[in-house]
């Protein structure tokens, strides 16, 4: 109770404004820098698309004892690597030889004798491209010409003969047909000879229905004299226009329609 | 004397600590998540959650009754009550500029509840009991479209209704015994009703939730269940829970956006509800908080806010099913205030069963001390801050530990009717006490663990309302309803002057240097009284309509302010007897009233349940 009685007041109730301890700095580890750098290098490759997408292994191939362990090569015998092309030892002194034969061929002097016989070997052609004497072979560098004289070098090959000709010909095909469609499409152009004879028909024509027209009687009291007249008339008249447009116009085209 | 009506300024209001629960629905979040908005008496109040600044809608006549928000935050509406045979107001209030938008007045007596239309284009409104009727207003045009009774003859109050979320032509209505959904005909203006067959089931509706889809609608019920009806066919689909029905009925809900409802109980129950069954997942029980009255998602509801009846606002968080309480306000009338000496950063208050210390620049409370079943008169804090002496209506003085809350000692019968007054000198070794009965004791405290009566002074006829000791502890004033003043002799244990005027004397306060006293009551006027000889130096008006209820001369002495039940502080200028200064914001009588010891700020308590802190004129 007595401790009540001192600690309460009234006045404790004041609100107080809270003093707040500065924030300590945030910690940052002085590895930061390495991470951030190895982190960038050994960025995984798989990173974007995901890790591969491989199949299961089928359930009969389960994962079995040891299997994971590195399977090492089989146990083989040494032997040097030029053992097959090596040549025969030379035999022993006391070596006999193969069934008693024997030569008496002087190895040393055939050997000498041939050796100064020979005709001395062509230096290979090479090519020297440093200073201190580098030397590579002349004849795969391109340096000396080769392809230049080869035969037919320049030439237009066969192939492209081949294909250009086919090109031309296809060309003069197909311009052939087109002028060959056009020519069935336009209209017909009448001759000045074909022109001249259907002038020269007409004018036949005209001359006889006029004839006839002149030995018509002067009267002309019944209907069928008058119709006959008529008739004629209006003949001459569509032949004297036909002559008239003929002559006109000197170039014609008739239309296939 | 006149006081020259025109010539005062206006007192700054700095914050108030109140908000009434008892409304249904009243306690609203913004759209913007930012602003809470609730009543207070007839005010509405807008606050910012973060900032906690205020905004008052003033404009009412009397207590505000319901609330609404228009769901593009644009618009508040509230209704109001009034009295007997006189229109009740809804008021439309601009929320960007703060301003009242529109008075729509058809209702009589009390505007029950309010709802606006998706798209805000209508306010429709449902009138209380007396009035029975259900109005569509145009927002834009400020006018009402069309009404209707809200429910048939047979059927009892309808008393909430709620709007469809998406259909601009459709709302429900409920209560006793009737649920219906109602359309509007705009071209013809008319509204159709077509009540919900509810077959056998008889039930009161407290509160009606529509689904985000407008499928259906839940009720919630006095009878504890929630009732969901489909919206197309007006046909009940399913009620529950089947057993453990809420205790003391449904009184709101909200709709989550997981199909899951929210559910806040008369008892204090908040739960959280699924399926057909309303099977219940989650619940707490606030204890002591009374009915959920309102019941608000801040946003989609990860976080929602609860209002109780006993003007709690708690904030739940969803997951984890956490509750905080954000505000703790007295629900019934403050009947007293006290400072502790020499501080103005705190305050302690009391109402009805409560105390409660509170953190002056805040706000908030900072002790709460609740006696149930009693009724708190007066209240004083020792000069030494080693206790809170308070007067209750149960004949005891009680005295609490600052800090704790918990009792240090009480005094077993210290009146016969009522402690109604209490002061303690300065020197914190007497508590003096005023009585219903009329008596003054003095009690002397022994080792801070108990008080043994010192004297008995028995000379008031009635209630003794205001005890005040001089600063040399040899003397003090008391008021009573008798028509009384007596300054004693605290040492002899006598009367040593009288002052005798017509009025019941509600307060008193010395004046700076002593010489003079101030009373006033409920006759309205203010009187100047000489110490030595009680002769009377001057009478003012102290205000034209009310009575009034506390008074408090100025550390520095040269003002004093008065309180009322004319709502109105009045601050005087001590020479003069004149007004300087009005606080208007009060929606209640203000019971007392206390200036700051360091003259920053008055503080002042009312019937509503308001403490209003406004600004010390410089």
């Amino acid at each position: 109770m007595a401790t009540h009685v001192m600690s309460e007041s009234i006045y404790n109730l004041i609100p107080r404004e809270e003093v707040k301890p500065p924030k300590e700095q945030r910690y940052q580890s002085k590895f930061r820098s390495t991470v951030k750098e190895e982190k960038q290098t050994n960025k995984s490759p798989n990173k974007t698309m995901g890790p591969a997408k491989v199949d299961l292994n089928a359930p009969k191939d389960y994962l079995s004892k040891r299997s994971k362990e590195p399977v090492l090569p089989e146990k083989t015998s040494f032997k040097y690597p030029d053992e097959d092309k090596r040549k025969p030892m030379v035999p022993k002194k006391e070596d006999r030889p193969l069934m008693g034969l024997k030569s008496n061929k002087n190895f040393i002097t055939t050997n000498a004798v041939e050796n100064i016989m020979s005709v001395p070997k062509k230096p290979a052609a090479n090519f020297v491209d440093t200073a201190k004497g580098s030397t590579h072979p002349l004849e795969p560098s391109g340096l000396v010409p080769k392809y230049l004289n080869k035969k037919g070098y320049g030439d237009v090959p066969d192939y492209l003969r081949k294909r250009n000709g086919e090109v031309k010909r296809a060309q003069e095909e197909y311009d052939e047909y087109i002028k060959e469609h056009y020519r069935r499409g336009a209209m017909k152009h009448l001759t000045e000879g074909e022109r001249q004879a259907v002038l020269n028909g007409l004018k036949k024509n005209w001359e006889e229905i006029h004839h006839q027209y002149q030995g018509l009687s002067v009267v002309t009291d019944t209907a069928p004299k008058k119709a006959r007249k008529e008739r004629m008339e209006a003949e001459m008249k569509q032949l004297e226009r036909d002559i008239e447009l003929l002559e006109k116009h000197k170039i014609i085209y008739i239309a296939n329609n | 004397m006149t006081t020259n009506d025109d010539d005062y300024k206006m007192l700054e209001l700095l914050s108030t600590t109140g908000f009434n629960g008892k409304v249904f629905a009243g306690f609203k979040v913004h759209p913007d998540k930012e602003h809470i908005i609730y009543p207070l008496g007839n005010t509405v109040i807008i606050e910012h959650i973060a900032k906690n600044t205020q905004s008052f809608l003033q404009g009412h006549t009397d207590n505000v009754s319901c609330v609404a928000v228009s769901k593009n935050g644009k618009f508040i509406a509230s209704g109001q009550e009034t009295y007997m045979g006189f229109k009740a107001n809804i008021i439309i209030w601009d929320f960007q500029e703060k301003e009242q938008y529109c008075k729509l007045e058809l209702h009589k007596v009390k505007v029950q509840s309010l709802a606006f239309s998706p798209s805000s284009k209508y306010l429709v409104s449902l009138g209380g009991k007396d009035d029975g009727s259900v109005v569509v207003w145009d927002v834009a045009k400020k006018e009402s479209v069309c009404g209707a009774p809200a429910a048939v003859q047979s059927a009892g109050m309808t008393s909430c209704i709620a709007y469809c979320n998406n259909d601009e032509d459709k709302f429900v209505t409920g209560g006793e015994r009737t649920i219906r959904v109602w359309t509007l005909d705009i071209a013809n203006r008319k509204i159709r009703p077509v009540d919900c067959n509810m077959g056998q089931l008889k039930r009161y509706v407290k509160c009606i939730e529509v689904a985000p889809d407008d499928d259906y609608f839940y009720c919630g019920t006095t009878s504890g269940d929630i009732l969901k009806i489909y919206m197309a066919n007006n046909l009940l689909s399913k009620f529950g829970p089947e057993k453990d029905k809420y205790s003391q009925g449904v009184t709101s809900l909200a709709l989550l956006w997981t199909g899951e409802i929210l559910v806040g109980a008369g008892d204090g129950t908040v739960a959280v509800i699924k399926g057909d069954q309303f099977k219940k997942t989650k619940s707490h029980k606030i204890p002591g908080s009374g009915a959920i009255t309102s019941l608000v998602l801040r946003g989609k509801g990860h976080q929602f806010l609860v209002g109780t009846e006993k003007s709690q606002i708690h904030r739940f968080n969803l997951a984890e099913f956490t509750r905080e309480q954000l505000r703790d306000c007295h629900f019934g009338s403050v009947s007293d205030i006290a400072f502790p000496h020499g501080c103005s950063d705190l305050y302690a208050t009391c109402s009805q069963s409560d105390i409660r210390v509170w953190n002056a620049k805040t706000s908030r409370d900072v002790l709460s001390i609740t006696v149930p079943n009693m009724t708190c008169n007066a209240i004083e804090l020792m000069r030494d801050g080693s206790g809170i002496v308070s007067a209750w209506d149960d004949n005891k003085i009680r005295v609490f530990y600052p800090q704790s809350g918990k009792l240090k000692y009480q005094i077993n019968d210290a009146h016969n009717k009522k402690v109604t007054a209490i002061t303690t000198t300065s020197d914190c070794r007497f508590i003096i006490s005023g009585g219903g009965e009329g008596q003054v004791r003095v009690w002397k405290i022994k080792d801070q663990q108990r008080g043994d009566l010192e004297r008995t002074m028995k000379e008031h006829k009635g209630e003794v309302t205001c005890i005040v000791v001089r600063k040399n502890d040899r003397e003090c004033i008391s008021a009573s309803f008798d028509g009384s003043c007596i300054i004693w002799d605290l040492s002899r244990g006598t009367r040593h002057l009288v002052i005798f005027a017509n009025t019941l004397f509600k307060c008193v306060s010395y004046s700076l240097d002593e010489s003079q006293v101030l009373t006033s009551g409920t006759d309205r006027k203010i009187g100047y009284w000489e110490t030595y000889s009680t002769t009377q130096i001057r009478e003012t008006e102290g205000a034209s309509t009310g009575a009034v209820n506390g008074m408090m001369v100025s550390p520095d002495g040269d003002n004093f302010v008065t309180g009322g039940d004319d709502k109105l502080i009045k601050f005087w200028d001590y020479g003069d007897a004149q007004v300087t200064h009005v606080g208007i914001g009060h929606s209640g009588a203000i019971n007392r009233l206390s200036i700051c010891p360091n003259q920053m700020y008055i503080v002042s308590v009312s019937q509503d349940g308001a403490i209003m802190r406004w600004k010390y004129p410089k």
